[in-house]
């Protein structure tokens, strides 16, 4: 009988019973028959077969013993001796089963977070078929440029790949109820958009093609969340009517709680319901590029044959449209997979950390060797009785691979308990990176993951010593005296795994090590600013009532005038964009194509791009940016005067070097409108410390219309002002929306909330390294002062002093430490280039952290000597030689 | 005669013995033959016979099928495998040494 079958006989039991009493029943009735033949009735025959049988259950009982697998009866023998030997060491085994449960918490927790961001298939039906496309100026270093109405089209409807190409952008519309008004993120989709991803609403119904006709009535779709945030989750929305854009638009839907894609939006619309899309004079031209494109691949067509059909289609449009795609800027089209495109940002930091989570647990690992080969060291005689009594080695290798097992396993559960602690954290982390966070959970596979990881665990840390002693206990009985001496060969390997564990966390070490490095340069980076007290918010004003430009300045002028008024506030300004913004964080600088007066840009050359900002006159004095040269702007900088703008000075020397730049002029239209720089002002991180500052042109905002970013500088705590700024502002008007209301240094500190968590885990994970490790070396040197109590005891009584005791064990331990911190030197040289598009500014060889952490490491380890050496020095000669 | 295992630990040596004699045999078949073949001085403890089958069975020894009976009962017949004669073989000699060895004692003492 096969193994399997024998295991599943003994679940198999009322089956088993059934042929068990057949069995008996019919010996039973065999003897009553040989009892009648010699006479007896037939009631006293069947009483004494019975009888003679004793008892069927308790013979049934025996044969079901019997018939269980001799393999599991082995098993759950190793189990029970197992157990009872972590009982007898109590000490042993929690100080095993803590080291292990940090190492598989950490590992489990890290693992839900990869699996749900990068390894869980999408919630999408055929989520593995949906492709991002983009296009790309190729030459002009741009790789993702939307798409105009003509050229979706165009790929739509001349590609052999796809079944279905999607269209999408995002604004932001009012949505007006009966007496407010709120801004909400609309995603403006084509109408087969949610039957291509494959959600299904959880309300009503989502989009049909003939919502997407130009004279259809206006229908909405809300996102889970918004409905459940703004509408109570109100189970009648379906239906109800909002005003958006000067039209009544009906709620047809509500989705349900899945990530969204590309990003979290309120609510969706159909393409023909966007004013700007739908616009004529848009609609018919090219190069109005606006949309994002998706589509799904056919049933089996790989990801590299719709490259191949679109990038046909691009050089016939390339071909076809030359004044749509440059030369000059090159054109080409790409297509990723919609999962990576979803995870890319995550990727490069969680596969850090996971890989430095196993790390950890590679060094606990080859703590709890060490720890069972030490209890192996007592244990020796022991197992050498057994094995000369007749038990095989294999047997004791089983045995002692159970034992460690069982040890993982509960250190596996204990951990699993810990995970959700440090999962909540995690998602919280990884949400900064891709909306697919709200999927992360501790479910079957990740739970899968946390038994394998145990049980490889285990019978890593204990096939070592395992085997180790099989090989050694046969000199174990040779040895007369009671005590052993422990061989060379295990010494040898006990050191191998000390110095194994100190280069692995010295590696961690320097990872970290270079984090911190880097993000304190990022810390130092000035912003080129004041931060403190400003505050910002949002205000959006419902468009389609300001039809007029003119409507939209004085809207303008009086919030700037109003925020005079207001009591505490120092000085306030409107701007496209600030510092820190996180709009401008996300997108990044604009590039918009300037000229310099003189020097004519020539044909086929690209001309130079440039990020442009408008402000209001008081901008540079609210937030403190510094003045270099020239003016900044005033109140005169109208419509009515000359065109003007300041330039920063990283521009100013990349532009005119030591020549005086005032006074210069370029143009945004290619000499249309000139435009004269007036001021130079000092260099402001405006989109992120960790970004170079790069050329930046700023323009009057009252030459340029209007800007909703309110900057205001506050006499006290911006934020106690959020309320009389927002009543200030309805005052003006009740339906300005006004949302992101925030200070500008909590949004400082955001925006390196990212690079602060990785380094706080690096830096968790490299101590929880450092401390394994101090304590694994602790522990071995421990082990061999106790069992050289003999010879140091001869030593002393010979007459060395205390103190050389003392340097000889401290020697001994720091230079296992030194041999691991010189393998872990050359593992951190190989390995810590993965990190370099983590670091800011920091070379991923960068020798002063090199040169810190191995200063760091060497103290610890040398303290971590330094408490066994110390007990070496209170032996008593006499005791020690007496023990002989 | 008082019932009790006189077989001395000798119960698989002799269900291997004679299933390789006699063939498939049930558990009743092999009881009958033990204690006719010893003319009745060896009595197998039933109670203690099928746990021993079953072992037997589990160690690959011997092999069990369900046949049904002409009076249309189930029976379970047991035969042995060429892993069991090998260790009928093995036990063979064991006890023939063993006995050998206890009859020497005998003798000399």
């Amino acid at each position: 009988m096969s193994w399997l079958s024998r295991l599943t006989n003994v679940f198999r039991s009322s089956r088993v019973n059934r042929d068990l009493d057949d069995e008996l029943l019919f010996h039973i009735e065999a003897r009553t028959e040989e009892f009648v033949r010699r006479g007896m009735t037939r009631d006293e025959a069947s009483e004494a077969a019975r009888r003679d049988l004793g008892g069927v259950e308790r013979v049934k009982e025996d044969c079901r013993e019997a018939g269980m697998s001799q393999m599991l009866e082995t098993t759950l023998q190793d189990i029970r001796y197992g157990l009872r030997v972590l009982r007898k060491n109590p000490g042993f085994a929690s100080m095993a089963i803590v080291t292990l449960a940090l190492g598989i918490g950490v590992n489990t927790a890290i693992f839900s977070v990869v699996y749900g961001v990068l390894l869980r298939p999408l919630p999408y039906q055929h989520g593995g078929q949906l492709v991002v496309i983009h296009q790309q100026a190729t030459r002009a270093n741009r790789p993702n440029i939307p798409f105009s109405v003509k050229e979706i089209l165009d790929y739509r409807n001349q590609n052999h790949t796809l079944d279905a190409v999607v269209e999408h952008h995002s604004m932001f519309f009012l949505l007006m109820g009966p007496d407010w008004a709120e801004r909400v993120q609309t995603a403006v989709v084509s109408a087969n958009f949610f039957d291509v991803l494959g959600v299904k609403p959880l309300l009503g119904r989502t989009f049909v093609p003939s919502d997407e006709s130009h004279n259809a009535d206006a229908v909405l779709v809300l996102s889970y969340k918004y409905w459940q945030i703004r509408h109570g989750g109100d189970p009648n929305i379906v239906g109800k009517v909002f005003q958006m854009n000067n039209r009544p638009h009906t709620v047809i839907g509500v989705l349900p709680s899945i990530p969204q894609y590309p990003t979290e939006s309120d609510v969706y619309m159909p393409t023909t319901q966007c004013p700007f899309r739908s616009a004529p004079g848009f609609m018919a031209n090219r190069q109005a590029r606006m949309m994002n494109v998706f589509g799904r691949l056919k049933p089996g067509i790989p990801l590299q044959q719709a490259q191949a059909d679109l990038s046909t289609i691009a050089n016939q449009l390339e071909s076809a449209y030359p004044e749509a795609y440059p030369k000059s800027n090159g054109y080409a089209i790409a297509t990723a997979a919609l999962q990576e495109e979803l995870t890319r940002r995550a990727r490069t930091t969680f596969l850090i950390l996971l890989g430095a989570a196993g790390l950890v647990l590679l060094i606990a690992c080859a703590n709890v060797a060490n720890l069972l080969l030490a209890r192996l060291l007592k244990l020796e005689r022991e197992l050498a009785v057994r094995m000369a009594l007749g038990a095989s080695k294999v047997r004791l290798i089983r045995q002692l691979l159970t034992e460690s097992v069982l040890l993982s396993m509960a250190g596996g559960a204990v951990g699993l308990a810990l995970a959700p602690f440090a999962l909540r954290l995690l998602v919280k982390f990884a949400e900064r990176f891709t909306t697919r966070a709200a999927e992360v959970r501790i479910d079957a596979p990740i739970l899968i993951f946390t038994a394998l990881v145990s049980v490889a665990t285990g019978l890593l840390f204990g096939l070592t010593p395992a085997f180790s002693s099989s090989r050694q206990v046969g000199d174990a009985l040779k040895q007369g005296s009671g005590r052993t001496t422990t061989s060379r060969g295990r010494q040898r390997l006990r050191a191998a795994l000390v110095i194994a564990q100190v280069a692995v966390s010295f590696m961690l070490l320097i990872g970290a090590g270079l984090m911190i490095r880097s993000f304190l340069k990022l810390l130092q980076e000035a912003p080129g600013f004041r931060t403190d007290h400003l505050l910002t918010l949002r205000a959006s004003p419902n468009f389609s009532r300001y039809t007029q430009s003119q409507q939209l300045q004085s809207l303008r002028d009086n919030i700037l005038l109003r925020m005079k008024s207001v009591t505490g506030v120092e000085s306030a300004a409107l701007a496209t964009n600030f510092p820190f913004n996180p709009n401008g964080l996300a997108a990044g600088p604009g590039n918009t194509n300037f000229e310099i007066e003189g020097r004519p840009v020539t044909k086929g050359e690209l001309a130079p791009l440039v990020d442009v900002t408008s402000v209001s006159a008081d901008y540079f004095q609210t937030i403190r940016q510094p003045l270099v040269q020239g003016r900044t702007f005033t109140e005169h900088d109208d419509l009515k005067a000359l065109l003007v703008a300041v330039i920063n000075q990283t521009m100013a020397r990349h532009r005119w070097g030591v020549d005086d730049p005032i006074g210069r002029r370029i143009t945004f239209d290619h000499g249309q409108h000139w435009v004269m720089i007036v001021g130079v002002v000092g260099d402001a991180k405006e989109y992120g410390l960790d970004r170079p500052v790069q050329d930046e042109i700023y323009t009057p905002l009252a030459q340029n219309g209007f800007a909703g970013n309110l900057v205001v500088r506050t006499a006290a705590d911006p934020m106690t002002f959020a309320v009389v700024i927002r009543a200030a502002l309805h005052d003006i008007d009740p339906q300005l929306a006004v949302d992101r209301v925030d200070s500008i240094e909590r949004l400082e500190h955001e925006s390196v909330a990212s690079p602060r968590v990785t380094t706080m885990l690096l830096g968790l994970f490299a101590a929880l390294a450092l401390l394994i490790s101090a304590s694994g070396i602790a522990a071995v040197m421990a082990l061999s002062v106790s069992q050289r109590t003999n010879e140091l005891g001869i030593r002393m009584a010979l007459g060395a002093s205390r103190e050389s005791v003392v340097y000889m064990v401290v020697r001994q331990g720091l230079g296992l430490a030194l041999a691991g911190a010189g393998v872990g030197v050359m593992g951190a040289l190989a390995l810590t280039r993965l990190l370099t598009s983590l670091l800011y500014a920091t070379s991923p060889t960068d020798a002063f952290t090199f040169a810190a952490v191995s200063v760091l490491f060497l103290t610890v380890a040398a303290v971590a000597c330094f408490i066994p050496a110390r007990q070496a020095t209170v032996i008593d000669p006499l005791v020690a030689l007496r023990q002989e | 005669m008082s019932r009790q295992d006189s077989l001395q630990g000798s119960l698989p040596l002799l269900t291997l013995k004679i299933l390789a004699r006699r063939g498939p045999l049930h558990g009743y078949g092999i009881t009958t033959q033990i204690e006719a073949m010893s003319e009745d001085i060896l009595r197998v403890e039933e109670g203690s016979l099928y746990p021993a089958l079953h072992r037997m069975e589990e160690a690959g020894w011997i092999k069990a099928k369900w046949v049904t009976t002409e009076n249309k009962r189930r029976a379970r017949l047991y035969e042995i495998t060429s892993a069991g004669r090998k260790r009928l073989g093995e036990e063979e000699a064991r006890w023939r040494a063993v006995t050998s060895a206890v009859g020497h004692i005998l003798q000399r003492a």
